[in-house]
């Protein structure tokens, strides 16, 4: 178990398993009008590993997942999964689990259909019977420990159960890759420190590759075992917690953590 | 992890509002409008249902038992019922097209969309007939000369299988499609705006297909502002007058559509006969309002939940 986000290297995966979802990205550039929101972006995630995307707002962070996703294409620039290129796919080729940052949860769906979306729009031959539906729905809501909400809808929920409904909805598809885009951001700083153990915990016991967006370098140091810091759609600085903070690769790196003080109680 | 359970955040009360208005004027106020009320809104609606009913249930009968008055109310409805599926169709389109897409000229086509409310119904109507009438731009073909006959298969065709635009049923439908175009997609574009399309992502990414993020996500999330549109069209289609008159030719047992048979009926012997049928179309508004303010009070729901769910 790991401890205020100290020692981070040694849960670094040493030989990460070969049966893990690696996602390499390749000389990503994508622009918004005259707006470069990336700019020549590449870097790997290993098989097994959580990384955070850290930057400011309007890095170009999250257009980057969205990006890794298939929700938004790039001009330039490849995706591979498991060195397998899937530029081409859509979002719903691709099936990775991805987890909105105000959660998109289907209003007009109760919990137990939110969650079980993903295996009812599966093709016939695909979907597994009602059943076994049931059995995965009810086994994800006790991962996120929300059983007895099954029945109510998302708006009579709060923000960090809501957030949990959308984890187990991203998960129910079994997705080997799990990208969140700042999965903590509308929380309480309370709720915040207790998912952010969670995602860790539920990381490690779950056979994932994850990527995540934040702009909270606390969360990114403390939760991830790699950390990509972004500034004007250019990647700044990639390294474990520990090596960005004792070795900041340049003036902004140095800037932005500096400007918020590393401290959790 | 009970710890987690935040309270569900509760809407304080809205202030009360201090009126600065003195009394006297308030009252003032009220009574002009209850009086303007009852004038304009009230008055007309009791004379049409006291003179519907001033010579007797027999009477009413009568006037459905005439073909004329039947065949009116079938061709109303005819025409509802296929220009209100179709601008169903548009609506659901056009809105999701400028509410989904950001492309060079996306207000113009708002604006656009709204171009049959401004306009004049009788100019709408008049659109059709200088396309298609006798001397509009298609009229050689449907009104052909000899030489037209001898040369044009299309001039031929249409002549052979007896296909009639102007003063006949495809006039009335084209007028009315063109009336009531703006009720459905209106209704949907600020809705569709408010709600995002974060949800639809949500849906591909668990690999819904688009016909399934449609049925499954995007309609039930708009359902109650689209019944609402539906009604507010049917509405119109039905009670549409200017733009049908000027295409219909007021053929009876032909052309004539409810709004115009009442007022054939009137102009003919200004007896009851024309308010029966008017009573008829105004219980069809009364029921078509009571049908909208539930629908626009459950869309007007949906579009706070998507509000909150937004924060």
């Amino acid at each position: 178990m790991r401890n205020g986000g100290l020692n981070v290297s040694s849960a670094l995966p040493q030989n990460p398993p070969n049966d893990f979802m690696s996602i390499q990205i390749r000389n990503i550039s994508k622009n918004f009008g005259k707006f470069a929101a990336l700019s020549d972006v590449s870097f790997d995630v290993e098989g097994g590993e959580l990384v955070a995307l850290l930057g400011p707002s309007g890095s170009g962070k999250t257009t980057l997942l969205r990006v890794v996703a298939g929700l938004e294409f790039a001009e330039k620039g490849q995706i591979f999964y498991n060195e397998k290129d899937v530029t081409q796919r859509s979002a719903y080729q691709r099936k990775a689990g991805f987890v909105f940052q105000h959660y998109a949860l289907f209003q007009h769906l109760n919990v137990f259909e939110n969650v079980a979306f993903g295996l009812r729009v599966r093709k016939r031959s695909e979907r597994p019977p009602e059943p076994q539906i049931r059995a995965r729905v009810e086994q994800l809501l006790e991962t996120v420990q929300l059983k007895d909400l099954a029945k109510r809808l998302p708006v009579q929920l709060s923000g960090g159960q809501r957030q949990r409904i959308a984890f187990a909805r991203a998960l129910a598809i079994e997705p080997e890759v799990l990208l969140l885009d700042e999965p903590f951001g509308a929380l309480d700083a309370k709720v915040r420190k207790e998912l952010r153990h969670w995602l860790r915990r539920f990381h490690d016991t779950a056979h994932l590759t994850s990527l995540f967006v934040t702009h909270d370098q606390d969360e990114a140091f403390e939760v991830a075992d790699r950390v990509v810091i972004i500034d004007k759609g250019r990647i700044q600085q990639i390294g474990t917690p520990d090596e960005v903070r004792n070795a900041p690769a340049n003036t902004f790196v140095e800037e932005f953590l500096e400007l918020r003080p590393v401290t959790t109680a | 992890m009970a710890g987690t359970l935040t309270p569900f955040p509760t809407k304080a009360a809205p202030p009360r509002r201090a009126t600065a208005e003195s009394p006297v004027i308030k009252t003032v106020l009220v009574s002009l409008v209850l009086v303007f009320f009852g004038l304009f809104l009230v008055l007309p609606l009791f004379v049409i249902f006291h003179e519907a009913f001033s010579r007797g249930w027999e009477f009413i009968l009568k006037t459905f038992e005439d073909r004329a008055t039947v065949h009116s109310i079938q061709l109303t409805l005819i025409t509802a019922l296929i220009a209100v599926p179709l601008n169903t169709v548009f609506g659901l389109a056009a809105a999701w097209l400028v509410t989904r897409f950001k492309f060079p000229g996306r207000s113009l086509l708002i604006s656009l969309i709204d171009l049959p409310l401004w306009i004049s119904p009788v100019v709408g109507g008049l659109i059709y007939v200088l396309v298609f009438g006798r001397q509009g731009w298609l009229g050689p073909l449907f009104f052909p000369s000899d030489e037209m006959l001898q040369t044009s298969f299309l001039a031929r065709f249409i002549y052979e299988h007896n296909i009639k635009v102007i003063f006949a049923l495809p006039g009335i439908v084209l007028a009315t499609t063109f009336v009531t175009f703006p009720f459905v997609a209106r209704g949907l574009i600020p809705l569709m705006q408010a709600q995002g399309h974060k949800e639809e992502e949500a849906a591909m990414t668990l690999g819904a297909s688009g016909w399934q993020i449609f049925t499954r996500v995007t309609l039930p999330k708009i359902k109650w502002g689209l019944i609402y549109g539906i009604i507010l069209c049917n509405a119109r289609a039905m009670g549409e007058f200017g733009a049908v008159s000027v295409v219909s030719g007021h053929i009876r047992n032909q052309t004539n559509t409810m709004p115009l048979h009442i007022e054939i009926l009137y102009n003919e012997y200004p007896n009851t006969g024309a308010f029966v049928i008017a009573a008829l179309l105004s219980v069809l508004a009364l029921v078509t309002l009571f049908i909208k303010t539930y629908a626009e009070w459950r869309a007007e729901r949906q579009l706070r939940a998507a509000a909150e769910s937004a924060e």
